[in-house]
């Protein structure tokens, strides 16, 4: 373990803690191991093992006690990686320590036991840090050599199956020799493999929450895409209903006619036929609005972009191809444009339509005799347009909802049967289209006032579109 | 049934003219064009059956007419038959409604004017 594994302590904590647990049930089976062998050792030409090992064994299994009560108490609470390394460096040293007596006991450097310690070095180099493997494998020597040199020179007691230690002398020296190198050797064996293992593990973890995000992503698109979806499908029963409200009406009166309700050929006859017909002009007028939106809609990549548009003259066109509907009501239509407002880019025709449709509300719902006055102004790089009426007026709580498709305030209703209700959709998708808004407000005295906000600079149109095809040098409108 | 008054409320005048044209055949016929208009003539000559359309100035004025016309002591035991273009786009606003509209009939727009002057007959006889 280095220390960069801190930072991904939540992947390499729980399995620490895991390992840790494992250790100690391992020390279990190490205990046992000590008890036996203090009972058979002597035996087996052991002599000191009894009852020294017994009494070790005693040991090891109370301080695995106490190990094991100190992970169930961070079993809620397993903590940082830290916490556990020095929980783990705790039982390797009281292991090492007990492994270096039981060396002693059994025989020095000629013990059985030896190989012990190079299967604990690969245990602690597995769960802690390898720069302190490296310490403890010195100290561990040292506490070897220690040995080796307190029984040769008879400091302390020899358990050995040979009586004199100085006997073997250079094989001994040669154990010692051979245990060491193998401590260091395990370790750096075993930190290659584990290294390459935590790396591994390492990107296992980021692969997986890169495809958990992935998951979260398309779940989102799936989400969005079921949303249109069912907007889509309401505003297709809204449209069917919208559609088949007038086609009962025909139906009605047709059935009228053909039962001999009514006589086709008399005066009241052909009142009802024009009725029929005046039904049959209002569904023609769904239809053309209905593909007039989806045009707006779906179109926009194949609309006639043009570059500089002429606000100030697009409008005026306007203004003169009203004038007899305004003249009709005995209305003034009233310009009062200050600056020049040119947009980048803009759809001439779709511009007209937009702001035809509100000077015409404008005339629509306007009484005789008043005036309708079109604002314009160019603020902060922004045309803004205001269409002023002293007309019937939208409800407040209508305000924000007169640009959905087929909602009609119930004054214009009463007002004007004529009105599909798809105008002002229109008129806010082409807007928006071109990087603006529109909003309606109640007039101060009276009447409605719409505005629209248009950024002059920008490139509204469609991202996938090829920039340079179509793109015409704008005329201004007729 | 000379005599039998009923009082037809709907905003759209051609199909009012044209459901008048039959209805007249056997009843005589008042007409609404919105929901106002009708409380006022039904409270005013309480008749023997309110035929209302149910979406005029806004969704559920029809509902709105009918819930009133009940509340009212001139009206509360007019028959009133529900008249509605309504498809499945409202259903089920229509199906909550249904419960406690109180109205005897519930006939769906276009109706043929045979069948609608059977179903006035079941209705006021």
């Amino acid at each position: 373990m280095t220390r960069g594994e801190e930072r991904f302590s939540y992947i390499f904590a729980p399995e620490l803690y895991e390992r840790l647990r494992w250790f100690v049930r391992l020390r279990w089976w190490a205990a046992v191991g000590l008890l036996v062998t203090s009972i058979f050792g002597p035996a087996l030409g052991l002599p000191g093992a009894w009852p020294a090992l017994g009494l070790l064994g005693g040991f090891v299994c109370a301080y695995n006690v106490f190990f094991r009560v100190a992970l169930a108490r961070r079993e809620q609470h397993p903590g940082g990686l830290r916490g556990l390394r020095s929980c783990a460096l705790r039982q390797m040293v009281m292991d090492l320590v007990a492994l270096l007596v039981t060396a002693h006991f059994t025989g020095g450097m000629l013990s059985p036991v030896l190989p012990f310690f190079t299967i604990h070095m690969a245990l602690g180099t597995i769960m802690i840090a390898t720069e302190t493997m490296h310490v403890l494998a010195t100290v561990t020597a040292l506490g070897l050599l220690g040995v080796y040199v307190g029984e040769s020179s008879g400091w302390i007691a020899f358990h050995g199956i040979h009586p004199d230690v100085t006997e073997c002398g250079r094989a001994c020296d040669l154990h010692l020799l051979a245990i060491t190198v193998a401590m260091f050797g395990i370790i750096y064996l075993t930190d290659s493999v584990t290294s390459r293992f935590k790396r591994r593990n390492i990107e296992l973890h980021h692969a997986k929450r890169e495809m958990e995000e992935q998951a979260a992503r398309l779940q989102q698109a799936l989400e969005d895409i079921r949303r249109v979806e069912e907007r889509k499908s309401h505003y297709m029963q809204i449209s069917a209903h919208q559609l088949r409200s007038p086609l009962g009406t025909i139906k009605t009166t047709l059935r009228v006619l053909l039962d001999g309700y009514v006589d086709p050929s008399s005066e009241k006859g052909r009142k009802f036929l024009e009725g029929a017909v005046e039904r049959v002009d209002e569904l023609l007028a769904i239809v053309g609005d209905l593909l007039e939106l989806a045009k707006v809609r779906e179109g926009l990549e194949k609309a006639p972009w043009a570059r500089n548009v002429n606000l100030n003259q697009l409008l005026a066109d306007i203004f003169d191809s009203l004038e007899p509907a305004a003249d009709a009501k005995n209305l003034r239509l009233v310009p009062d444009f200050r600056g020049v407002a040119v947009l980048e880019y803009g759809v001439p025709p779709d511009l007209v339509y937009a702001f035809e449709n509100l000077v015409e509300n404008a005339i629509k719902y306007s009484e005789q005799g008043g005036e309708v006055v079109v604002e314009l102004r160019v603020v902060d790089g922004r045309a803004r347009v205001r269409v002023m009426d002293r007309g019937i007026g939208i409800p407040e709580e209508m305000l924000d909802d007169i640009f959905l498709e087929f909602v009609r305030a119930p004054n214009a209703k009463r007002h004007t049967r004529e009105g599909t209700g798809l105008g002002l959709s229109i008129v806010k998708e082409v807007i928006e289209a071109h990087g603006g808004r529109v909003w309606a407000e109640r007039r101060e005295g009276g009447g409605t006032v719409f505005v629209v906000e248009l950024p002059l600079r920008g490139d509204p149109r469609p991202r996938s579109r090829d920039r340079n095809a179509g793109v015409t040098r704008e005329e201004p409108a007729s | 049934m000379p005599g039998k008054r009923i009082l037809l409320v709907d905003d759209d005048d051609v199909f009012v003219e044209a459901v008048r044209a039959v209805l007249e055949t056997r009843y005589e016929v008042d007409t609404a064009p919105n929901g106002t208009e009708a409380l006022r003539l039904a409270q005013e000559n309480p008749p023997d059956l309110v035929i209302l359309d149910v979406m005029m100035d806004h969704l559920s004025e029809g509902f709105d007419v009918a819930r009133r016309l009940r509340r009212d002591e001139r009206t509360k035991d007019v028959p009133i038959i529900m008249l509605t273009g309504v498809d499945q786009v409202y259903n089920v606003r229509m199906e909550v409604e249904e419960d406690w509209v109180p109205c005897e009939k519930y006939l769906e727009k276009p109706i043929a004017p045979e069948e609608l002057l059977e179903h006035v007959g079941e209705v006021i006889g």
